[in-house]
């Protein structure tokens, strides 16, 4: 298929947009006009450009017939009107740009990173390949099958051609000495290529044979791993190469782009059938199947739905509340709901969140436009005499906004495709089908919300200086002086201004204090230690023997205890902490009940984080025990019930009351089966349990655990500055006393929060900009409005004084006002922002805590303050006109 | 019989300009040519579907052609009926213009 010469974005832009019956003839007339165009001899650029006009006002014309759109006589004159008023007024220009600038994008935020995670997979009908996995009706979540359950689907169903199953992991390749990083790859089935439908660039791709036990052990390598490791050897294929200390038969070589499942860059053979028995006990492996041609998703979900009724029968123990489903496969991969994020309340949350701040920064560069189309208002009435309708002045008006918004847009997008290039370290966290580069459905979206900001910011003007207002307009336009009266509505434009910036500032203060408060509590040095994973890969018996899975523990558990003896004997060292994750890092949660509560009593606030850690992990971090004792040998075990909590543990669940002793246990849900009670033996201080450093998640409980029972670990070595240094010794070490062990994430341990210091500080700077933006808007806005309306009153104020009124009765009517119209603002959007807080941090059972209120104050005393000065200068103003003058102006 | 506008007026002769070869894309160089409006493809092929439900052009589409992206071509050819209204309408304008040219070119030129 020849290429086309039309450019690539404003092609599929055109596909967008250009809908209908005739598309595809207008589609083909574009092209071919281009085509006709470069051969007539008219240079490249020129021809896109006139492709691109084409594009876009053929759009117009399809959907304007489409819609039967009336002609409200939008014409470029009103185009050019509102690029005037652009650069006759860059002060207000420049506002209304940056405030929907900022809104617009930010609005988009939440459906683009969700659309680009919920993409097909970028292979031959990618969106007909699923996940396969249980739902289990008792606790309402996603569970990843088992390989036995795997094995039923894969002989009962008929509604998918094939299955495949994977498992990603990290692989040592050739790297006997330690210095090369492990490898991203998976563990497959041979069925995965054909159900994804790839090819190899050399060789061949996995195939049944490769999967029997006993088999030669090979691997097909990925494009990158090729180059990098293997020099691009074009003979690569038949070389041996040695992953962990066993080696592979590279038996093919995959092009660049594939890196299933998620950036992977090697496939071994998954052999599953030795595992096939283990029911429920059994591996966790995404599986993954391509729907047979003509079947719906539905037809495949009916079916599993009758397996699964079947095998809940068979496997009561195991099955009962288990319901097999078919989700897309990025839904899958993800856990998520299936209905992907737009099924899930807290998107929506964000969502509404994010509009927010558009519907704020429209408020309030509507209330800009509205001071300056009060101010115009002479000009319009004049325009109304001569014959322009109503329709036409909205139209002009809506125009002007237009050209605001269109412009903020552009700047938008921009601005975030810029910052977005600051992000590409985070390209290489999320999976491979991800692409948040802005595309025509972003811009298509930012061109709509534009429209829609263009109406919102210009509606209130154009009905305001139309209409009735117009006879009384013209009348004192005569006079010399704005015929706009805003009477009830710029208070209520006020008050609700006021109402929406303190929700928004309530919260976004009420986040920035969640950010700073926790990281400031981490009593760690943290940019001493330096911070990896260790994982020890399961490795199945070659001769076919069952796995043994206590042997494997024990395998782990020599390996653990041999590195962390070898490390501590190092120079430099000074200690070596060891858990399943590390301070700061995201922490899982449970919910928990205390020994001697009431049932009814446990609610969702006994929620706690969870921490398994070796004996010496608080040593290690040089963490005095504040009560009771630490960890001892005698605490191992699967007897052993001692845990530790932490201080906010103490201040959140007991309200500071002594806890040593107290018993805990998990599972206070009435579906679930409590498990065993565990004492609490000591406290220790808040070592930070959450990257977004909420303090109401920050309440830990900390398990001992065994050498072996932690796979993969985290790593926490004390070694001084510049601790990423050490990473080529720890490799080395790992490496020799088990070559299959890898070492992966090694960074300094403040900077190992997967989503780590970089991004909050991004988030810490995102919110104080925006409540920068959000008070300079507020202030802009109210400013303008109320100077206006204090204005409008010169000659009332004037009179008054004529008649005796005091300095201080002029005052009181101005000041009382505002405060009112501030204050009543002020007292809706407090309950907003609390709720919005409450939501987002889970303070409490209630959210008038103490910092809420502080906060809430603060903000409230802020907002009455700028209220105040916003209404000074034209007080002062007022003040000073005469009697003669204001009775003169009103001639 | 309706009146055709100014627009369509310029599609219709184009179509009889180009006979067997007028679709979209050549009608639009058409234009182009001899007026030097540049009008959208979109404005072209709705215009043309208007003309077409109102039977004073008859369209049929061509098998796509190799070097084009798949994408098929409508080809356009004047009715019987867009033949009289286009000549009634071109009839209308020249009946109205007899006789007054020279008095607008003198009032062009001032």
């Amino acid at each position: 298929m020849p290429k086309s010469r039309s450019p690539g974005v404003l092609r599929r832009l055109a596909a967008l947009l250009i809908r209908g019956p005739e598309s595809a003839f207008i589609l083909a007339d574009l092209d071919d006009t281009m085509e006709r165009e470069l051969a007539r001899g008219i240079p490249l650029w020129r021809a896109r450009w006139r492709y691109a006009m084409n594009v876009f006002a053929s759009a117009f014309s399809v959907w304007r017939t489409r819609w039967r759109m009336p002609n409200l006589g939008m014409s470029w004159l009103d185009v050019k009107l509102g690029l005037r008023m652009l650069v006759k007024q860059p002060g207000l220009t420049l506002v209304a740009v940056f405030a929907l600038a900022i809104g617009i994008p930010v609005g988009l935020v939440p459906a683009h990173f969700a659309n680009a995670i919920q993409a097909p997979l970028p292979f031959d009908e990618g969106d007909r390949i699923m996940v396969l996995r249980n739902f289990n009706v008792a606790t309402s979540d996603p569970e990843t099958p088992s390989l036995y359950d795997f094995m039923q689907w894969r002989d009962e169903l008929s509604t998918f051609g094939a299955l495949g199953a994977a498992k990603t992991g990290g692989y040592n390749v050739n790297a006997e000495d330690g210095r090369a990083a492990p490898v991203p790859g998976a563990e497959v089935t041979a069925s995965t290529f054909d159900i994804l439908r790839v090819r190899p660039l050399h060789g061949r791709t996995l195939i049944s044979a490769d999967e029997v036990i006993g088999a030669p052990t090979v691997v097909v390598i990925g494009y990158d791993l090729w180059q990098s490791r293997l020099d691009g050897d074009p003979d690569v294929v038949g070389r041996t190469i040695r992953i962990g200390r066993v080696p592979h038969t590279v038996v093919g070589v995959m092009p660049k782009e594939f890196l299933f499942p998620y950036r992977d860059q090697l496939w071994l053979p998954l052999r599953v059938s030795a595992l096939a028995d283990e029911h429920r006990l059994g591996r966790e492996f995404t599986m993954f199947g391509r729907l047979s041609d003509g079947i719906s998703s539905e037809e495949a979900q009916a079916e599993m739905t009758t397996v699964g009724l079947r095998m809940g029968v068979e496997d009561p123990d195991t099955h009962t509340w288990l319901r097999p489903e078919a989700v897309p496969f990025t839904i899958g991969f993800f856990g998520l709901p299936k209905g992907g994020f737009q099924s899930m309340p807290e998107f929506y949350l964000v969502q509404v969140l994010t509009l927010l701040l558009l519907v704020v920064a429209c408020a309030n560069v509507g209330m800009l436009l509205l001071a300056r189309t009060a101010s115009r208002s002479s000009e319009l009435a004049v325009r109304t005499a001569l014959g322009a309708s109503r329709a036409r002045i909205v139209s002009q008006l809506f125009t002007e906004a237009l050209v605001f918004a269109v412009l903020a847009a552009g700047v938008g997008l921009l601005l975030a495709d810029r910052i977005s290039v600051r992000f590409d370290w985070m390209e290489n966290l999320l999976p491979f089908w991800v692409d948040l580069g802005v595309t025509p459905a972003t811009v298509l979206k930012a061109l709509l919300l534009a429209v829609f900001s263009a109406g919102a910011v210009s509606v209130v003007p154009a009905l305001k200086v139309t209409g009735k207002a117009v006879q009384r307009s013209m009348q004192r336009a005569a006079a010399g002086r704005s015929g706009v009266r805003f009477g009830g509505m710029s208070s209520a434009l006020v008050v609700a201004d006021v109402m929406l910036t303190v929700a928004t500032v309530g919260l976004a203060v009420g986040l920035w204090n969640g950010l700073t408060e926790a990281r400031d509590g981490m009593d760690i040095q943290a940019d001493r230690f330096l911070s990896a994973q260790l994982r020890i890969p399961r490795i199945e018996p070659a001769d076919g023997a069952a796995f043994d899975r206590t042997e494997f523990m024990a395998r782990v558990g020599a390996t653990q205890r041999e590195l962390v003896r070898r490390l501590a004997a190092e120079p430099g060292v000074r200690g070596v902490a060891v858990g399943n994750v590390l301070p700061g890092m995201d922490h899982s949660g449970r919910r928990f009940e205390l020994d001697g509560e009431n049932q009814s009593g446990v609610s969702e606030n006994r929620w706690a984080m969870n921490a398994r850690v070796d004996v010496d992990f608080f040593t290690a971090f040089e963490q005095p025990i504040l009560a009771g004792r630490g960890f001892e040998l005698s605490d191992l075990g699967e007897d052993g019930s001692a845990v530790i909590v932490n201080t906010t543990f103490v201040d959140r669940m007991l309200e500071g009351r002594n806890p040593i002793g107290r018993r805990i246990r998990y599972g206070a849900r009435t579906d679930e089966e409590p498990g065993p009670w565990y004492e609490i033996v000591g406290v220790v201080g808040s070592l930070g349990m959450n990257q977004a450093a909420l303090p109401g998640r920050d309440a830990g409980i900390y398990h001992p655990a065994a050498p072996g029972e932690i796979n993969p670990l985290r790593l926490a070595i004390h070694v001084g500055d510049d601790p990423t240094s050490f990473t080529p010794r720890l490799r080395a070490l790992a490496i020799e006393v088990d070559p299959t062990a890898t070492i992966s994430e090694p960074v300094a341990l403040d900077e190992a929060f997967s989503f780590n210091t970089v991004t909050m500080d991004w988030v810490k700077i995102g919110a104080g900009t925006l409540i920068g933006i959000l008070v300079g808007l507020s202030v802009s806005g109210i400013y303008a409005l109320m100077s206006f309306t204090v204005a409008q009153r010169k000659r009332e104020l004037g009179i008054r004084a004529a008649l005796g009124a005091q300095r201080n009765s002029i005052v009181l009517t101005i000041a009382g006002r505002a405060l009112a119209q501030l204050g009543v603002g002020v007292l809706l959007g407090m309950p907003i922002a609390g709720r919005l807080l409450f939501e987002l941090r889970g303070v409490g059972r209630t959210p008038m805590d103490s910092p809420f209120v502080a906060t809430l104050l603060v903000g409230m005393s802020v907002m009455v303050v700028i209220g105040m000065l916003a209404c000074t200068a034209p007080t002062l103003r007022a003040l000073k006109i005469t009697p003669t003058e204001a009775l003169r102006e009103g001639g | 019989m309706g009146y055709l506008g100014e627009f369509e007026q310029l599609i219709l002769f184009s179509v009889v300009e180009l006979g067997d070869d007028a679709y979209g894309g050549a009608i639009r160089e058409t234009i182009e040519r001899r007026t030097g409006r540049v009008v959208s493809s979109g404005a072209i092929n709705t215009a043309l579907g208007r003309l077409a439900e109102r039977n004073l052009v008859m369209s049929r589409v061509a098998e796509p052609a190799a070097g084009r992206m798949g994408r098929p071509r409508k080809y356009y050819s004047l009715q019987s009926a867009g033949a009289r209204e286009l000549m009634a309408s071109y009839s209308t304008i020249q009946a109205m213009a007899g006789g007054l040219i020279p008095r607008l070119t003198d009032l062009a030129e001032g």
